[in-house]
């Protein structure tokens, strides 16, 4: 028998955080129809004002500011599999827990400026459009993690070489797609409209439905990776 | 495998490292025109003037500057690979990691959502402009213990290392950057003079110490790459041609 060494667990902790992100997604009424850059400060505040808009702010923002960092556990469970890959340098594993530690923290600061914007609503509504664009700029601009990510996890995979790689090639191909996929979000400061605006089709829809994406091809490879890791394993003395 | 292939990861992270360093010269002096810093001194106006001349190379600048940001992982990584091949504790390694892996954020990616935020609206209070000036500076220049707990920890693992990773009086060059972290601290306070964010001590003195600092880490890592055999023992001098070729290549290490 294998040891019961919690992998497992943290591995179910994904479509948990994934419902729960969903969730908080749908719950803010800044999301589900995007907020556009082109609002002026009396409407930005006016949206915050609103006693419909405002609970459903608060409250998603608390969940995401709850689970934000939920999914740094399957990123360890990643950096676990690529430190069984073929290389001679712990580089890569290195790097996946550097993008760990930075990804999350720009969601927490964006979800940290809704949050302050709707605290108090009153406030001179400059202020709130400020706080504002500081959450939607940091949000949908600050995707250097994210790419990174993607593209060490395919360079760890094509680096791979070994009779069975540890993940198949086509998740390599996967990972550089759903980075291109993130680049036109960092340019969210140069339109005020347009797919590249940051409740555009580029910068908005395809980012955020790449990073679902993500979440849920990884987790189903990484699912398949520790499920062979375990078959493979002799049992213990 | 060639010898070659061996190290093809360690010149992934040393490339990305060389790259990153120039486009960040390129973007940040040439592009969005933040570098050589302006005075903290200014009003409300002619900060909001200044954010008007520079409003384009603001916006792209630091669109690219927050996706090559992420570059920062894979050369912190190699980073700490180099601290992974002394003689000492991996509680360096992966001290600096860790240490460098957050300083992006307030050293450099929170100044280009301040500044992102300030050029995309002209039209926005210019006390508010003025208010994501300083945001974007002090976070900039201010940001200092990442850094100089990060250079302390690096001198400490290179004066301890007994595999001659790095040469002695480096680990002495990291106390002179971990200094300039230390003479910085004024810049929170002084709006004018040498100790202000755009002074002679603040930002001329740290900038000529950080360009001499990573040119010779730069040169030192590219060295030790070169020199690498992928063992635990002392790292061996530069061979040269066919010797470099005809020795061996150990086991990786973990």
């Amino acid at each position: 028998m294998r040891r019961a060494d919690g992998e497992l667990i943290l591995l179910w902790t994904l479509p948990v955080v994934g419902v729960v992100w969903l969730a908080a997604f749908l719950l803010f009424p800044g999301f589900v129809r995007p907020m556009s850059p082109t609002m002026s400060a009396e409407e930005v505040a006016a949206f915050y004002r609103d006693p419909e808009n405002l609970p459903r702010i608060r409250y998603s923002m608390i969940v995401f500011n709850w689970f934000a960092v939920g999914l740094i556990p399957i990123l360890a469970l990643i950096v676990l599999q690529i430190r069984r890959m073929a290389h001679r340098t712990p580089i890569f594993s290195y790097a996946i827990i550097a993008c760990a530690a930075g990804g999350p923290t720009i969601f927490l600061m964006a979800n940290l400026f809704w949050l302050t914007a709707a605290f108090r609503p009153e406030r001179d509504p400059q202020h709130i459009q400020l706080f504002n664009d500081l959450a939607w700029v940091t949000f949908s601009s600050q995707v250097g993690f994210l790419v990174a990510q993607s593209v060490i996890l395919a360079l760890a995979i094509y680096l791979d070489r070994q009779q069975r790689p540890v993940f198949p090639r086509w998740v390599a191909h996967f990972n550089l797609v759903v980075a291109v996929l993130m680049l036109p979000a960092a340019f969210v400061g140069l339109a005020m409209e347009g797919p590249f605006a940051w409740d555009g089709l580029l910068s908005f829809w395809v980012r955020n439905a790449a990073i679902g994406l993500w979440i849920v091809v990884m987790g189903v490879v990484l699912a398949r990776a520790i499920a062979w890791e375990r078959a493979e394993e002799t049992p213990g003395p | 495998m060639t010898h070659h292939d061996d190290k093809r990861e360690l010149w992934i992270g040393w490339w990305t490292l060389v790259v990153f360093y120039n486009l960040y010269g390129l973007l940040f002096f040439v592009i969005a025109r933040t570098q050589p810093p302006p005075s903290p001194s200014l009003d409300a106006a002619a900060i909001a003037e200044w954010f008007d001349a520079r409003r384009y190379g603001l916006l792209y600048g630091y669109a690219i500057v927050s996706i090559v940001g992420g570059a920062t992982a894979i050369m912190n990584a190699m980073l700490a690979c180099s601290i992974r091949r002394m003689s000492v504790s991996r509680a360096f390694a992966y001290s600096y990691l860790v240490i460098y892996a957050l300083a992006t954020l307030p050293g450099m990616l929170i100044m280009g959502v301040a500044c992102t935020v300030g050029a995309m609206r002209p039209d926005r209070d210019p006390a508010l402009l003025h208010w994501l000036y300083d945001f974007a500076f002090l976070s900039f220049e201010g940001t200092m213990g990442v850094f100089l707990i990060g250079s302390l920890v690096w001198m400490a693992a290179v004066l301890l290392d007994r595999n001659g990773v790095f040469p002695k009086w480096f680990g002495y060059l990291n106390l002179c950057n971990a200094l300039t972290e230390v003479v910085v601290a004024p810049a929170w306070i002084f709006k004018r003079g040498v100790f202000a964010w755009d002074g002679a001590i603040a930002w001329w003195i740290n900038m000529a110490v950080f360009v001499t600092y990573t040119t010779v880490f730069l040169t030192l890592l590219r060295r030790m790459i070169e020199r690498e055999d992928f063992g635990t023992g002392p790292l061996p001098a530069l061979a040269t041609g066919r010797a470099r070729e005809l020795a061996g290549t150990p086991g990786a290490v973990r």
